[in-house]
């Protein structure tokens, strides 16, 4: 009987050391917000208020700024990739809708994440599924003024306001609208981050990336634009993809909260 | 076509062990004339199971280029991407159709017009073109604007000099129409517009315009009592070593943008080809080598309907190409080196008549295409 008991509270203390000793099973799934926070150099972006400066020589004024996150994956630190539903996976960032620069992504499976892969835009394949691709995202995205009327596709960037310069004395409009240019040119890029600090998604735990879209590298990214070479850009074959790469490299980690 | 699906009460419940056995039959009995009484003074509910069509394709045809699996032809899906189709107020001002620029009996194209008319009396700057065969093209309009059959409608719905709407705009006045609730529901089960469910009905409607039925199509597949006159033979033979290269196939297209030395047009200024489309230098100019089919009948020519008639557009080809400004296509080079296509009056007579057998009555008079 005494040995009997015994037994039991060595089991039972077994059992308990083997909870605290191995590692947390993660069979469940939660939600992870990605924040989408637009600045210009290293300040927060303000529409339509103080120009800022742009390649050190013109002001710019900023009206519209928006873009489409597309195709978002997760990875973890060994390399297992979690790949939101494609069909769900389309969204407008657009700085003047704050909801909007929030993206929810639910059902994630439980993990610890170290890296983020998005695209900016809309990708072939997608097109390629007609309507069926589509779905609802076409309604919205014109919605948003973010589709081409004379041509059958999604601006993938809207960058726009006014600007001066010391050539140019009275404010002036500047729009760069990028996208890709039907089968010719494919403008779609993808994004990938690696976070400063894991993001740990749980079902009871909604982490959130909070990424910093610095505008300023539109027009100062690797390649220099000048308003006055070119105030409005919507269609050009050399400097469209140009364009995208800028927009592509503007964004970073800023932080995770968990 | 009718599924009939009544609708059954369902018997749960639990009988008292305590009652006698003879009891619980009556019991049985009574509620089995319940369930059956019910049944008949029910409402049936009709499930409409949208009747699947099969494509006919010509066998001297290339493959399908549309992928039907994401979107099977259905008698009622078609009946919807008709109306739609015939449909005036997917326009602004409730008037101007897909139809109304493309109509049957000129191939659907926009009889006699140089350019299309939109809402409010305004003018495009290019000539419509036909709408037959498209399941069988990857790429669509005068520059390759749309890369989707699914998604060309897009164009025309929203450019404001053609039907100057919106999607959401447009979906908002179906859902507000009732005689699209029956026809939605019959062709996707519910009466829920979707912009994917509008654009899935109109190319179901379009893949279903297949033009295959020329007196050419019927001498090529040797058909009875099918053949070429003289002339025609003669024709085909000239078109065959001055054409075909590019008019290549059975739908007299290879699908490529080329710039065929045609001068600008000064009335469209904002006119540069796929140029517009691509942002490249190189495609000034270019278009996208229309098909054949139906050519007497789609006047007239040229991406600004410029050619009145067939006889303008081979003297073009003869005698007017020039230097436009962009890349001349290198394949219009004549024997003495300059531009254009050497051809006689005797060639340009018989490829005339040749272009006569692309027509296809049977395809302008299918009464499953006719507004009425």
């Amino acid at each position: 009987m005494k040995i009997s008991k015994y037994i039991a509270a060595f089991l039972f203390v077994a059992t308990l050391a083997a909870c605290s000793s191995s590692e947390e099973v993660l069979t469940g799934e939660g939600n992870v917000t990605l924040e989408f926070d637009n600045a210009y150099n290293n300040s927060d972006l303000l529409l339509e208020t103080a120009p800022y400066s742009a390649n050190n020589t013109e002001k710019i004024k900023i009206n519209k700024v928006k873009y489409i996150v597309s195709n978002i994956r997760l990875e973890t630190a060994t390399g297992s990739v979690f790949t939101y539903p494609k069909n769900e996976s389309y969204f407008i960032i657009d700085e003047s809708v704050e909801a909007s620069q929030f993206i929810t992504l639910k059902n994630v499976p439980e993990d610890d994440y170290t890296k983020v892969t998005f695209g900016i835009g809309v990708d072939q394949e997608k097109y390629l599924e007609g309507a069926t691709g589509q779905g609802d995202f076409l309604a919205k995205a014109q919605e948003a003024g973010m589709m081409w009327s004379w041509q059958a596709g999604y601006k993938f960037m809207v960058f726009e306001g006014t600007y001066t310069s010391e050539s140019t004395t009275t404010e002036t409009a500047f729009a760069f609208h990028m996208g890709s240019h039907g089968t010719a040119v494919d403008n779609y890029k993808e994004v990938s981050l690696d976070l400063t600090n894991s993001a740990r998604i749980r079902t009871d735990l909604t982490p959130v990336i909070h990424i910093v879209s610095d505008v300023s590298n539109i027009l100062d990214g690797t390649t220099k634009f000048l308003l006055d070479d070119a105030a409005q850009i919507h269609v050009d074959g050399v400097k469209s993809p140009q364009i995208a790469t800028n927009v592509s490299g503007m964004f970073v980690i800023d932080h995770v909260h968990n | 076509m009718f599924i009939i699906k009544p609708i059954k009460p369902l018997l749960r419940r639990n009988l008292n062990n305590g009652f006698l056995p003879v009891m619980k039959k009556f019991i049985l009995l009574y509620l089995g004339f319940i369930t059956f009484f019910s049944c008949a003074k029910d409402e049936e509910e009709y499930v409409l199971i949208p009747k699947n069509i099969e494509l006919k394709i010509p066998s001297n045809f290339p493959g399908l280029l549309y992928d039907l699996s994401q979107n099977p032809l259905t008698e009622e899906g078609v009946a919807l991407g008709k109306k739609l189709f015939y449909e005036g107020r997917l326009a602004s001002d409730g008037i101007i159709s897909c139809g109304f620029c493309h109509e049957q009996a000129s191939a659907f194209t926009h009889h006699g017009h140089t350019v299309s008319h939109g809402v409010d009396g305004k003018v495009g700057f290019r000539n419509a073109q036909p709408i037959q065969n498209l399941a069988f093209f990857s790429e669509f309009t005068w520059d390759g604007a749309a890369i989707h059959l699914d998604l060309q409608p897009i164009i025309p719905i929203t450019s404001d000099v053609e039907m100057n709407e919106t999607i959401p705009s447009v979906l908002s006045k179906l859902n507000s129409y009732q005689e699209y609730e029956v026809l939605f529901t019959n062709a996707f089960g519910d009466k829920e517009v979707t912009s994917e469910r509008m654009l899935k009905a109109l190319s179901q409607f379009m893949v279903t315009m297949i033009s295959g039925d020329s007196k050419y199509d019927k001498v090529i597949r040797n058909e009875v009592d099918a053949t070429f006159t003289e002339l025609e033979s003669k024709g085909f033979e000239v078109f065959n070593n001055k054409c075909a290269a590019c008019h290549s196939g059975a739908l007299f297209t290879d699908q490529s943008y080329r710039n065929n030395g045609l001068p600008t047009n000064y009335k469209f200024p904002e006119e540069e080809g796929r140029k517009r489309v691509s942002g490249l230098e190189e495609d000034f100019y270019k278009f996208r080598v229309p098909s054949l089919r139906n050519v007497a009948k789609s006047f007239p020519y040229m991406h600004d309907g410029r050619f009145g008639n067939l006889e303008a557009v081979l003297d073009f080809y003869s005698d007017g190409m020039i230097q436009n400004g962009g890349v001349v296509d290198t394949l219009l080079i004549k024997s003495n080196g300059n531009l254009g296509i050497d051809l006689s009056s005797e060639e340009k007579t018989a490829l005339l008549a040749f272009l006569n057998t692309l027509t296809d009555n049977t395809f302008l008079n299918d009464k499953r295409f006719a507004e009425f």
